[in-house]
Formats: structure tokens, sequence, C-alpha cells
């Protein structure tokens, strides 16, 4: 709760921007997992305490929405899409190449905690398909060697 | 043609207001709010046949005269950037490179309606066309395009933008005005719609990014002019989102009523490697496939429904010879039972149950009478629930089994010689 408290003031601007504090609960979610990583119990009830939303409710949203992370990931996150476009120009190939090479199936951290893999439905960016987003960034079109120049590079 | 919403994707930091500024963004807002009465701007919007470039097609200009005239709650203008039917990437164009576009559509749109407070909603991946757009929406601010006394005129708003955070469903209107509300995407019920009963309990209008990205050049150029832009009844331009395997993937900017083999043969480039058509996906993954034969068809909201498929987000996925049709609707499926909001069994246990049934098939194990099962399901689904989630998971199951029937039912009875594609594929082991 204590890192939680440094984002009060942001926390207090967010809820302002909205006509009913309720509908803060998304954002400060996503400021919550900005800072701490994931979603632990004290961060629904700093979402709780500041949405003026019953803790149960906003644990509901954290299990509805996939970019909520309910467990540690990695320090980058790869979502790698799996939808027909970047299926049709050949994205499981490189999908299973890159979980090889990083020795993780879907929904896993690599063993140094360096980087996290998640199976995405289309991310909507199927003109560079296949793709993949890492952390905030999107990439593609992909193909084995491009992956490795991207995950190489990662820090 | 000269482009109008694509205008500004190729000029160098049209993102910024100053060079949106130098090619003419905020003077047709100034025009529209200093001079014309709000009655006037939605009787252009509905003479130009300006109709809502998200999926559903709906008239804008009937849509907002649905707004009750004897209103006492505020108004809202509700803008929906959660663009996520596969297949579609046009609105990532608009709030990536040319966001005072839409904050000029935003601003004479809610000048229209009457509404003082609007929420952009983009999708939680998006990113950094969120950056863009906040950046975009910040310079306005500064400048006073949104605020107080807007270009000296007693007209406010405030423009507030907000991230989702990964749900397909929200992408329809009322689930996404639940989402809004710091609550899980599960549609409503209609009635009431949202134009009666919408964000926070009151009047509503929810139009997509690039139906908004229009209404400056409506204003500008007069209905008239937007209207024979495109095909009866069909107004202006739209941006085909167009993937798969064609040589030119990317967004392209045509007429409405532009026929489909025009555009993967002439805008697209054709099919990649020199192979043949097989099938084709007009308007997003849950639209109803065509087979190559098919193609002559305009691309407009009537003439698809015409052949019984839809524009929708005009989202073309292409898929070339090689294309399984049994990996395809695995993919289809998998999409939909990942997807499904979970409120209505009939979308809930038949999204989950279908998915089930098509891995089973693709992993070789199927049976004839699956597919029959499968079209059983898809039956049940359609039409018996909340929103239209049910109705497009059912569509590509029925469209996909019923054109390629030849093909499933080969592919289930001689699995051990078609299972190579793509190469080097894995059975699938979820």
């Amino acid at each position: 709760m204590d890192s939680l408290q440094a984002l009060d003031k942001e926390a207090e601007k967010i809820v302002a921007k909205y006509d009913q504090k309720n509908a803060a609960v998304l954002p400060l979610l996503h400021l919550a997992q900005d800072k701490i990583g994931y979603i632990t119990s004290e961060a629904e009830a700093w979402v709780s305490k500041w949405s003026e939303v019953p803790v149960v409710h906003v644990r509901e949203v954290v299990t509805f929405y996939s970019m909520y992370h309910q467990k540690p990931v990695g320090k980058h996150h790869i979502r790698f899409c799996t939808t027909t476009s970047c299926v049709l120009t050949g994205g499981e190939k490189v999908l299973d190449h890159l979980k090889k090479k990083l020795g993780v199936a879907n929904g896993q951290t690599t063993a140094d905690g360096k980087i996290s893999l998640e199976e995405a439905e289309c991310l909507c960016a199927c003109e560079n398909a296949p793709m993949m987003q890492v952390d905030d960034k999107y990439y593609g079109p992909l193909d084995e060697k491009k992956v490795d120049e991207i995950v190489d590079k990662l820090k | 043609m000269e482009p109008l919403l694509s205008r500004n994707f190729n000029i160098p930091d049209a993102w910024k207001i100053g060079v949106a500024e130098n090619r003419g963004a905020y003077q047709t807002a100034r025009k529209v709010i200093t001079s014309m009465k709000p009655d006037e701007v939605t009787a252009a919007v509905v003479a130009s046949n300006l109709r809502g470039l998200g999926g559903a097609g709906f008239p804008t200009g009937k849509k907002w005269q649905f707004l009750p005239k004897d209103r006492t709650k505020p108004v809202y203008l509700v803008i929906n950037a959660d663009e996520g039917e596969p297949g579609t990437f046009k609105d990532r164009y608009i709030l990536e490179r040319d966001p005072h576009q839409l904050i000029e559509g935003i601003m004479i749109s809610a000048f229209a309606i009457g509404s003082h407070k609007a929420y952009i909603y983009i999708r939680g991946e998006y990113v950094e066309p969120y950056q863009r757009l906040q950046a975009a929406v910040d310079e306005a601010t500064a400048k006073n395009y949104l605020g107080k006394n807007i270009f000296g005129s007693d007209f406010q708003l405030d423009l507030v933008v907000h991230r989702g955070a990964g749900a397909y469903i929200c992408g329809e209107e009322t689930a996404l005005l639940e989402s809004l509300e710091g609550k899980r995407g599960l549609p409503r019920l209609k009635p009431p719609f949202p134009a009666i009963v919408g964000l926070f309990g009151c009047p509503t209008i929810i139009n997509n990014v690039e139906t908004l990205a229009c209404v400056p050049f409506i204003l500008k150029n007069g209905a008239e002019w937007f209207a024979k832009l495109g095909s009866v009844g069909n107004g202006g331009t739209h941006l085909f989102s167009i993937s798969g395997h064609v040589k030119k993937p990317g967004v392209y900017e045509l007429p409405m009523g532009t026929s489909l083999r025009e555009m993967i043969y002439t805008h697209a480039g054709g099919i990649r490697d020199g192979r043949a058509l097989k099938a084709v996906i007009p308007g997003g993954i849950s639209a109803k496939i065509l087979t190559a034969n098919e193609i002559d068809v305009k691309m407009d909201y009537d003439s698809l429904k015409a052949v019984d498929t839809m524009l929708g987000s005009a989202g073309v996925i292409v898929m070339d010879q090689t294309t399984s049709m049994v990996k395809a609707l695995l993919v289809a499926c998998k999409f939909f039972a990942h997807e499904s909001c979970g409120q209505c069994s009939p979308c809930r246990e038949g999204t989950g149950w279908a998915y089930k049934i098509i891995q089973r098939i693709y992993n070789g194990e199927g049976d004839l009478k699956d597919l029959d099962s499968l079209l059983t399901i898809a039956r049940n689904m359609e039409g018996r629930t909340i929103c239209v989630f049910a109705d497009a998971a059912a569509w590509p199951i029925q469209s996909y089994i019923t054109k390629f029937r030849s093909e499933f039912e080969e592919y289930i009875q001689n699995y051990s010689s078609l299972r190579a594609w793509p190469p080097g594929v894995a059975k699938q082991s979820e």
C-alpha cells in the first residue's frame, strides 16, 4: 500500500476527470499496475478507496479484462497475436520459434524474470502481420530473425 | 479520388497541432460553432448519408435525432475507439496520424447534439495511439478549442481520453458504457437505447472514430457533395483495412461501393506469390466469408447485405489457395470462445463447444456428424442473446462449413494427408 500512496495525487487527478468516481476504476488499475507490475489485493483496496466501488467489484473488473495481471509478469511483457491475419501469414511458426528461444509456454515468464509471453487475440495491426506487442510498442511484420533481433535488444 | 480521411496519413508530424492547422484543421469547427445552429448541423449530417463506420452502419444523423427533445439531464458524446474486430486497423491510423481531425469532428458533433462532455474510449493495447491522442487533446485544450467559451462562443466542451483494458466485447456500445462506468463489459439489454439511457443514466450518443472524422468534411464541402462520393444511401468514402495473402496489405481510402475485386487486385496488388484466390472475409472476422467467385460485389452496407454478408468494420481478410478452411474456422472459433463475455448461456456455452468440436476435427479426431453439430450450435446461438456477439460467432461457422463443406468432409476423412498446413505447424494441444 505504501508504494501506492505515492500515487494518491495522481489518483485524485484521475477521479476528478470523471462525472462519477466509479468511472475511474479502469484508469486507477492501469496506474497501479504501471507502478507495481500487477494487481495485488492491496491495489484492489486502493482502487476501491479512490473510486468508492466495493472491492469485490474491483476484483470482478480485474478478472474480466485481459490486460490486468493477477500475478507478476516479466520485466518485459510480450503479446503475440494468434488471430486470423497473423496465422495466415505464418505467425504460428514465428511464435513457436519465440517460445523455444525464451523457453516458455503461453502465460509463462523466463527463469530470470525478464520476459513473459502471452498469446493474444487480434491487436489490430493486421497490415503488419504477423505481429506482436512488446510492452507498449507494436512490431511487425515478423519472421524468426526479426523476433531474435527485437528480443535480444531487451534489457 | 482526392483522399479525405487519409489526406494527412503520410504528412510528417500531422499529429501535431501546428502542422494540422496549416493543413486546415479546426477551420470548419470555428465556422460551425460561431455561425450555425445545432439543428442545421444535424440536418447536414442526415442529408450526407453518413453511416456509422464502426461496423453497424446505422445512419449517424438519425442516431443523433433519437435524443429526447425534452431532456433535462446532460447529454454525453462517447467516441468508440475500441478497435478490435480482427482484420481491422483503420481507426488506429486516424488516432496515430491525424488525431486533430477526430477532435474537430468531436467538437462539431458535440455542438450539434448539445453535449458538453465527451469521452473517447480507446482500446488498452493502443498505448502509442493513446499517447498521440492525449497529446493532441492537450494541445487543443491549450489553444482553447476545448474548454469554456470555445472560439469566443458560449459553447463549452471537455474531452476525456479513457483507456480500455483488453476486452473485444467493449466495442459493443452498451458494453463500452458499462466499461466506462468502471464495470465488467457486459452488454445491456435494449431498449432503452443509449440515446435515452446511456452513460451514467443520461442520454448518450456513441459514434466510431472514423464516423466522427468524416463530420468536418460534410460541414466544409456540403452534405450533397459527401453523399455523392459514395453509392446510393451509403455516403462518403471509407477506410478499408486489407490484410492476409495480398501483396500490399494496408489501409485504403476508397468510395463506398468500390468492388471487392478492384480492392484486392488493383489496390492491394493482388495475391502473394502468384497464387489463386480462395476466399475473402469482407468485413472483419464476424462477416460471412465469400468464395473467389463472389468478389464482384460492391463494398457498401446494402450491397453486401444483399449477398448475405456484411460490410461490418470493412476489414478485408484475403485467403489464397493454400488456406485450410478447417484451420481458418479453428482460429475464428478460438477468438469467439476467448472473447465471449459469458453473460448469456447460448453464447458462453456455444462458443466454447464450437471451439472444442472444431479443435477435435482439426486434430484428426472429428466425425462427419460434427459438422452438423456445429451448424446446430450456430443456429442456437443466433438471435438468442442480449447482443450480436453470438450472431457474429455463428456466422463464420455457418458460412465456412456451408461454402466449403466438401473440404471439411475431405479433411475429416483423409486427415493424415491434409494436416500439413501450414507446413510445420504442430497439433493444437490446448
